[in-house]
């Protein structure tokens, strides 16, 4: 009996699980037709998993300002706002 | 600020240039558009610097010119200047 339900929740649980699948990738789709840019993640990307956006050529600081803002991609330039809500 | 300090700045800002283009092209290394700057900034660095060394002495041993004095040792040392 108990082995029964265990299988049971197995079972709704991968089911579950391919649908979340399904309909993340439908919204990524979408999300790219909108924007018209490459996904910053892979095809197929796993949920549960922390990822770090690969990064695309884009505008670039002068050699002055990038020593005083200590980047040179403006995409990187992001001061640390003290840990307080900067909104 | 005089010229010898506005040398050395420009040759900061190109070196931090230079490094930033490094670590992109490490995890890109057929960014042509990247290849291309970095290269640019190599040339405007290298310029810098021999420019530099011939007007104020040596910033590596390497740009030691003179024939008959070791230019290398001569002061000011970087922490004897004001």
């Amino acid at each position: 009996m108990k082995l029964d339900l265990l299988d049971d929740m197995e079972g709704l649980i991968l089911h579950e699980r391919e649908n979340f699948l399904g309909a993340m990738e439908m919204k990524l789709n979408n999300t790219n037709k909108d924007s018209d840019t490459i996904s910053r993640f892979p095809e197929k990307t796993p949920l549960a998993m922390a990822y770090v956006p690969f990064q695309q050529w884009g505008e670039t600081y002068g050699d002055d300002e990038a020593l005083s803002k200590g980047t040179l991609f403006p995409e990187l330039d992001l001061p640390f706002s003290g840990g307080g809500d900067s909104r | 600020m005089n010229e010898q300090r506005m040398l050395l700045s420009k040759i900061k800002k190109y070196d931090f240039t230079l490094k930033e283009l490094n670590l992109y092209l490490d995890t890109h290394p057929n960014c042509r558009r990247a290849l291309a700057m970095f290269q640019k900034y190599k040339e405007l660095r290298e310029n810098a610097a021999d420019d530099y060394s011939r007007k104020y002495g040596p910033l590596t041993p390497e740009q030691a010119y003179d024939d008959e004095h070791w230019t290398w040792i001569d002061d000011p040392w970087p922490w004897e200047r004001r």
